[in-house]
């Protein structure tokens, strides 16, 4: 597997990612700075990064110096019916100006109304107008920032009765109609099919290839009558199972290890993005 | 339609839980009913804003308990809303919903400690303002002295409080040794609470800093701020005063408007 050193790294700005990347933490800010680990990439949570300086952006300069970056965000409200918010899409630009990150991703979700925001990922209808709704919004954010996006499929604990297609249907026509790439996140596919009752190879299928990017691993939680996606844990063995089928699909997509609740030590992390990183060796030579 | 779909879904995050209209539009899943698949996304919302709430707020949270934190916590919620995507921006109304919560009202302190750590939570966000010139400052004629606006850290929020509130932050922070008591009748304190580079400070200011800090924070001109000086604090000198909060970094720059 490559694996970027700080000498090849240096001054490649928003060079390609390949590989098992880890989803930078706050906790593991030291441990990256003083032994600067073998990581090929990290995926920053850039909504974390707005404020003005500080340590926060410190430490983001530090990371970005050492290890290509990608930016992950929720505030893009995509499926919302407000206005685009200018000024959070002001700043998101300008910190993709300044540190060049790979990949700019956020969710297919919405996550305000009115003005007011949950701060967390909710449900679409699956219905035609939103197909154009969002990917008009889409088409939108990528001018305005001057980069193509990824958009990532949710988990999801409900659906809704005025929807009149699948999930995938939907996240299919949004990106075709939006011209934008795939964040393809496999646990969130895993934990909703199991929520409602699907088969998850259905999803993989219907995905267009040519437009899937990166892929997201992390660890739910089962509730008994449903699965929440908590990422506090390892990653479960149906998910390693998909993202075996997965990789045989669509290659060898760049890959992250994502952790957000009880963040264990950085060397589990690594574990994880070993394990990862053995599966899609093995997988995608064999394919070879 | 979306428009009216996602209205409804936040009323019933925020609003009534059982008879909210979202409910119709919510698909059965087996044994479990909408309400309690809408439940999932309320339990998840609250449960993120509580958690930031916390992060912000932990020696409130220590104060009080987890338990009560968090039920406080999940009323502020639903009452204050927040307006922002950068989760950074939520909660700044935490100190004034405390002051009005009944429950609350046997830690009269407690609002002011709340104030405190918002403060201390906006600096750490704050953009940095590079130190101030004295050269420059030096070169300015005398004549031009009384037109000088000089600015505070952008870090910086100074604030007054009734209660020894910077004693009741020190000895609530995690692997504090010395003792743990605060003696309420210790009195008030003035603050500036401000980062320098990448370190954090809680400074207490005395009443004449008090006096220079707070009348230039409202933007008035150095020759103005030296009149009203000299009535509250006759026997003080401000030009010792201003050297000495220059010196602290608590005023990190000027301006001079043209003459």
């Amino acid at each position: 597997m490559p694996r970027a050193t700080k000498s090849v790294v240096h001054g490649m700005g928003g060079g390609p990612i390949q590989g098992v990347g880890i989803g930078l933490r706050t906790p593991h800010y030291g441990v990256i700075q003083h032994d600067k680990p073998p990581v090929p990439w990290f995926e920053v949570l850039i909504d974390n990064y707005l404020g003005k300086g500080g340590s926060p952006l410190t430490h983001l300069e530090q990371v970005c110096r050492d290890y290509p970056v990608t930016f992950h965000g929720v505030g893009m409200s995509l499926g919302s019916t407000d206005p685009l918010n200018m000024d959070y899409l002001k700043r998101l630009k300008q910190l993709v100006e300044r540190f060049e990150p790979a990949c700019v991703s956020d969710h297919l979700c919405w996550i305000s109304v009115g003005g007011h925001y949950a701060h967390d990922l909710l449900p679409l209808p699956y219905v035609k107008q939103v197909v154009d709704h969002v990917a008009e919004r889409i088409q939108r954010v990528q001018d305005f920032i001057g980069r193509r996006i990824l958009v990532e499929n949710v988990s999801s604990y409900l659906t809704y009765r005025p929807s009149v297609m699948e999930e995938w249907e939907f996240l299919c026509r949004v990106v075709g109609a939006a011209d934008c790439d795939i964040l393809l996140d496999i646990n969130n596919i895993y934990v909703s099919a199991r929520n409602h009752g699907f088969d998850p190879m259905d999803y993989l299928r219907a995905v267009p290839v040519a437009r899937v990017r990166e892929f997201h691993l992390a660890g739910y939680e089962d509730q008994g009558e449903y699965l929440l996606d908590t990422h506090g844990s390892v990653v479960h063995a149906p998910v390693w199972a998909l993202y075996r089928k997965a990789l045989a699909h669509f290659g060898p997509v760049p890959t992250l290890i994502e952790w957000d609740n009880n963040i264990p030590a950085f060397g589990v992390l690594q574990a994880e993005a070993a394990k990862a990183g053995a599966i899609m060796d093995e997988v995608c030579c064999r394919a070879a | 339609m979306l428009r009216k779909l996602q209205q409804h879904f936040f009323d019933g995050l925020f609003g009534k839980q059982n008879d909210s209209p979202i409910l119709e539009l919510i698909n059965d899943a087996g044994a479990r009913s909408s309400a309690e698949q809408l439940a999932v996304y309320r339990d998840s919302v609250l449960g993120g804003l509580t958690k930031a709430l916390a992060g912000i707020y932990p020696v409130c949270r220590r104060l009080v308990g987890e338990r009560f934190f968090d039920a406080m916590a999940g009323r502020f919620i639903v009452q204050s809303p927040s307006c922002s995507p950068d989760l950074n921006d939520y909660g700044g109304e935490l100190a004034e919903f405390i002051a009005g919560f009944p429950p609350a009202a046997s830690l009269p302190y407690l609002p002011d400690v709340a104030r405190l750590e918002w403060a201390w939570h906006r600096a750490f966000n704050s953009a940095d303002r590079l130190g101030i010139d004295l050269q420059a400052l030096a070169e300015i004629g005398e004549a031009r002295r009384e037109h000088i606006l000089f600015r505070l850290a952008i870090s910086a929020t100074l604030m007054a409080s009734s209660y020894p509130i910077h004693r009741i932050w020190e000895v609530n922070q995690d692997g504090y040794q010395g003792d743990g008591s605060v003696d309420l009748d210790e009195g008030g304190v003035k603050l500036i609470v401000w980062r320098h580079a990448l370190t954090m400070h809680i400074d207490p200011i005395e009443e004449p800093e008090w006096r220079l800090l707070t009348e230039l924070a409202q933007g008035r001109p150095f020759g103005r701020i030296c009149e009203r000086f000299s009535r509250y604090h006759p026997a003080n000198d401000i030009g010792a005063v201003l050297a000495g909060a220059i010196q602290r970094g608590w005023i990190a720059s000027f301006d001079l408007p043209p003459a």
